[in-house]
């Protein structure tokens, strides 16, 4: 059996997919892991709308490259996303790159990715954890289609306002009421076409962990 | 008690909990609160500056605001209002006070709707907001998209 760790630790976000489909069985794999995801008195709130159809994922594409254009572009004419990316030491590259930001490319894979799977949450149910427990959903989603060799990414961009969110529900015919379902994210999946930097940089453990009390960094003896 | 200080203080609480449970996406989410006062007025116009004119109007017959001046720049994606002694002000001090810096405007997110429904823009963004409680002026900064084409139309705003 392969260590879980491996396979948290060497999954990427993929944004760049192959044209090959994915066959019936790895993406039911995919589905049957969010199934399995930790949930609040087993509620299970999540509902899933797998979507193959090219003309509704260039609908979930365009409004993602809408959504995280909007913003990102407002963003550089703020200044911020020169600061964001101020790494970037190749000028040329750095114009690039944010180009491809601001433009909301960035987030227009959908139209790319053979597989787009919406996951929403029914508030209809009393569920208290719907956002919890659909993230978790997605995180196993991602995680198993890792482990099968797939690619995918969670994307938040095209439902991240309300004004977006419903027009997300409106191009898959989910009911648009604020009471009746959240839409949370699209996570797509597919045969990656990119090869990412790996591992990502990540903060150490150290920054990240206290002992017994917040802010406490020195870690106890015990036993 | 003042009404308005019970409402200030009641909006200040909902925000302050939604900027909680979402931090910087809270203001993403919370882009219809006041869209039902101005869909109630009939707001007509055929340009921009028509349909602004027209909803400044009934925000300041209200009360809401004692003046509100605007200017459209940055390749024609920057709108720039000013709002003068808004009757908003306390929940923008109260969330300060808290630590949040003030994120969400009915006032922008009533002429951010009229621009959608009434001329078709493709979308807008409420990119900054600086409420000054010492001059009573509140300064927005909201990016207005009228075709997915002015996506990417960017300029440096601190010089617009």
């Amino acid at each position: 059996m392969q260590d879980i760790l491996d396979v948290i630790t060497s999954r990427k976000s993929i944004r760049r997919y192959k044209p090959d489909p994915v066959p019936d069985e790895m993406l039911d794999k995919v589905l049957e892991a969010a199934r399995w995801a930790p949930t609040g008195e087993n509620y299970q709130p999540w509902r899933f709308v797998v979507v193959r159809d090219q003309e509704t994922r260039n609908k979930i594409g365009n409004l993602a490259r809408v959504g995280s254009g909007s913003r990102m572009t407002a963003w550089y004419c703020l200044g911020h996303m020169q600061e964001r990316f101020a790494g970037i030491q190749d000028p040329e590259k750095r114009a690039k790159v944010l180009r491809f930001m601001y433009s909301g490319e960035v987030s227009e894979f959908a139209k790319q990715s053979p597989v787009v799977i919406a996951v929403i949450g029914t508030l209809m149910e009393g569920s208290v954890d719907v956002p919890y427990d659909l993230s978790a959903a997605i995180e196993n989603m991602l995680l198993m289609a890792h482990a099968q060799g797939l690619g995918g990414c969670w994307v938040h961009g095209p439902v991240a306002t309300t004004r977006d969110a419903k027009k997300f529900k409106e191009i898959l015919g989910i009911p648009t009421g604020m009471g009746q379902y959240k839409v949370i994210a699209y996570v797509s999946i597919g045969w990656a076409a990119e090869a990412r930097k790996y591992p990502r940089p990540k903060k150490n453990l150290e920054d990240l962990v206290y002992w017994e009390k917040f802010g406490q960094t020195q870690r106890p003896r015990h036993g | 008690m003042d009404s308005n200080v019970l409402l200030n203080q009641m909006l200040y609480r909902m925000e302050e909990v939604f900027w909680h449970e979402l931090s910087d996406c809270a203001p993403w989410k919370t882009e219809y609160v006041g869209i039902d006062f101005i869909q109630s007025q009939d707001i007509k116009g055929a340009t921009e500056d028509e349909v602004i004119r027209s909803c400044i109007d009934r925000i300041k017959a209200v009360g809401l605001a004692q003046e509100v001046d605007f200017s459209i720049t940055g390749n024609d994606i920057l709108l720039k209002l000013q709002v003068r002694d808004c009757q908003l002000m306390l929940k923008e001090t109260l969330l300060r006070k808290g630590g949040i810096k003030p994120y969400s405007c009915p006032l922008a997110n009533m002429i951010r709707d009229q621009l959608i429904e009434k001329l078709g823009y493709e979308t807008t963004y409420l990119a900054d907001m600086a409420a000054d409680e010492k001059t009573g002026c509140c300064d927005l900064k909201v990016a207005i998209y009228a075709t997915p084409e002015k996506i990417g139309a960017v300029s440096d705003w601190s010089k617009a």
